[in-house]
């Protein structure tokens, strides 16, 4: 069991002493506060259990309970675990959760308008990848949408649910995440395919500051969407004028997908599609596949793997 | 969904007219510039995965950004509104029709959808079966697999966000399916056909009465 707690007020803190004076220094300085204001409810509530059959199963429990309740649920409820028993990815891939990685769900009430919305999964890419570049993983790149890698091995996957409660008929999103930090030892299955932190650095790391930093990159990143669609509400462009939104220019600089010959699918392990060269990303978030008969298709759904 | 057909109206009406006519509408706001002419034939999306375009029927321009629409299915331009080129038009703008010509596998399925629960898709994305329905499918065969109302039938993919969705119609079993796993599907676009059991000996009539006059028709 981990030796601290994760707490709401531990998150605020390190916002406050670290990642707000960084954003000041950086690209957005006038309007740092705004935006993370905005995205202020990610971590609102954080709770820290020493393990957990999967994160996302309690999540959706903790949504019933509380309806079943007439309650509310707090929007950016975090769940997090020292490790999980019963972790899966997408379809029916294992993902090996034990003790030492960041492992969690947040509980994401949707209230961004649609294109918006199409754009959260590249925010959650873009946070992990910051949290590992800011940890010393400089070499941290993002595979559409948000597959992290470092070296081409995967650090960091996220899974995406959408539902309505059953009785509030509000659309939830159980945002899903999975960080290899120090955990070292992986199953012959993914050893070849996956690496952690530790592996990568060499040493290990505080998991609390790591874990911090990436819940406070996501409040940054999120409120970013919020931010831009505002701006873009009142002004009739994003915030860089003939620019593009602020979220895509930063998924652009982190991703090393545009270029690549890849192998698409929807779900490529079990029945790759087709192969096709990354050309871009659509300005609402879809990958841009030139086809060897020269074709250009714009994807929203799938997956790819580099040739 | 009625139960009876008036299967000599509606030969006739097929065999007076054997086409659909699909209408074009301007997909955003933007400047129009056409891309086809009064009757030139045009062509559907193809390709194993439908991924290479359809012909390219008009470009919307907005802010700079233009767009290239294909036309979603084969068939001439029957009708254009020649008048939009170079106008700023809203979304929704009706600009041309197609004019579709059916074949008997089509027809079947147009007197069909009179008669199925069409199950419609939310939102433009990529559709797979539940894993307990794809199951049931994969033993039985989609028509012996009876789905009730509030059971979950998909899960919908869109940018790496997975939604199920759930069953809203009447129970029946799952007479047509019209989605491929992995190819996107247009908001409201039916994804499946949901027939009551009483029903199925209806549909078999349909399906049996258009195969055996339809040559003789065209």
């Amino acid at each position: 069991m981990a030796a601290y707690r994760l707490s709401a007020d531990g998150l605020k803190s390190y916002i406050t002493e670290i990642e707000l004076p960084m954003r000041r220094a950086g690209s957005l300085p006038g309007v740092t506060e705004t935006i993370f204001r905005y995205g202020a409810f990610v971590g609102s509530v954080i709770t820290h259990y020493p393990k957990l059959d999967r994160a996302m199963t309690h999540a959706r429990g903790h949504i019933a309970v509380a309806e079943q309740e007439n309650r509310s649920v707090a929007n950016g409820t975090t769940i997090i675990a020292d490790y999980l028993t019963g972790s899966k990815g997408r379809f029916t891939r294992t993902w090996h959760a034990p003790a030492g990685g960041l492992w969690g769900s947040i509980i994401y009430v949707n209230t961004l308008l649609p294109r918006s919305r199409l754009l959260l999964p590249l925010a959650v890419g873009v946070a992990c990848c910051e949290a590992l570049r800011d940890s010393g993983a400089k070499k941290s790149v993002i595979r559409w949408i948000n597959d992290v890698l470092v070296d081409g091995l995967k650090i960091g996957g996220f899974l995406m649910e959408s539902f309505h409660g059953a009785d509030s008929g509000e659309e939830f999103f159980l945002i899903g995440f999975g960080i290899n930090v120090n955990n070292m030892a992986f199953p012959d299955a993914l050893k070849d395919l996956a690496t952690s932190l530790s592996r990568h650095l060499g040493h290990s790391l505080d998991l609390e500051i790591f874990t911090y930093c990436f819940l406070a990159k996501l409040q940054w990143n999120i409120g970013l969407l919020y931010f831009e669609e505002e701006h873009f509400s009142k002004e009739g462009h994003w915030l860089r004028s003939g620019g593009r939104h602020c979220l895509l220019d930063r998924w652009s600089e982190l991703s090393d997908s545009v270029g690549k010959q890849v192998v698409f699918g929807f779900d490529v392990v079990k029945k790759p599609q087709f192969e096709a060269k990354v050309i871009g990303i659509s300005d609402d978030g879809g990958l841009q596949l030139s086809l060897n008969d020269g074709t250009v298709i714009t994807e929203y759904s799938g997956e790819i793997r580099y040739i | 969904m009625s139960n009876e057909i008036d299967f000599d109206e509606i030969l006739g009406k097929y065999r007076l007219d054997p086409y659909n006519y699909v209408d074009i509408f301007s997909s955003q706001t933007g400047v129009v510039n056409f891309k086809v002419e009064k009757g030139n034939g045009v062509e559907a999306p193809g390709g194993e995965w439908m991924h290479i375009p359809g012909t390219a029927l008009y470009q919307i321009t907005r802010e700079r950004n233009p767009k290239i629409v294909g036309s979603p299915i084969n068939g001439i331009v029957s009708e254009l509104h020649a008048e939009l080129e170079g106008q700023f038009v809203e979304a929704g703008e009706k600009l041309m029709t197609i004019r579709h010509p059916l074949k008997k596998k089509e027809i079947i399925e147009n007197i069909l959808q009179e008669v199925l629960y069409l199950f419609p898709a939310p939102e433009k994305a990529k559709y797979f079966f539940s894993l307990d329905i794809q199951a049931r499918i994969e033993k039985k065969g989609a028509r012996s697999v009876i789905i009730k109302p509030g059971e979950e039938i998909f899960t919908m993919s869109l940018m790496k966000r997975d939604t199920p969705v759930f069953y809203n119609g009447e129970q029946g079993a799952i007479h047509s399916i019209y989605f491929k796993p992995g190819i996107s599907i247009d908001q409201g676009e039916p994804l499946i056909g949901v027939c009551a059991l009483e029903k199925l000996p209806l549909i078999q009539k349909v399906i049996t009465r258009v195969r055996a006059e339809w040559d003789n028709m065209s």
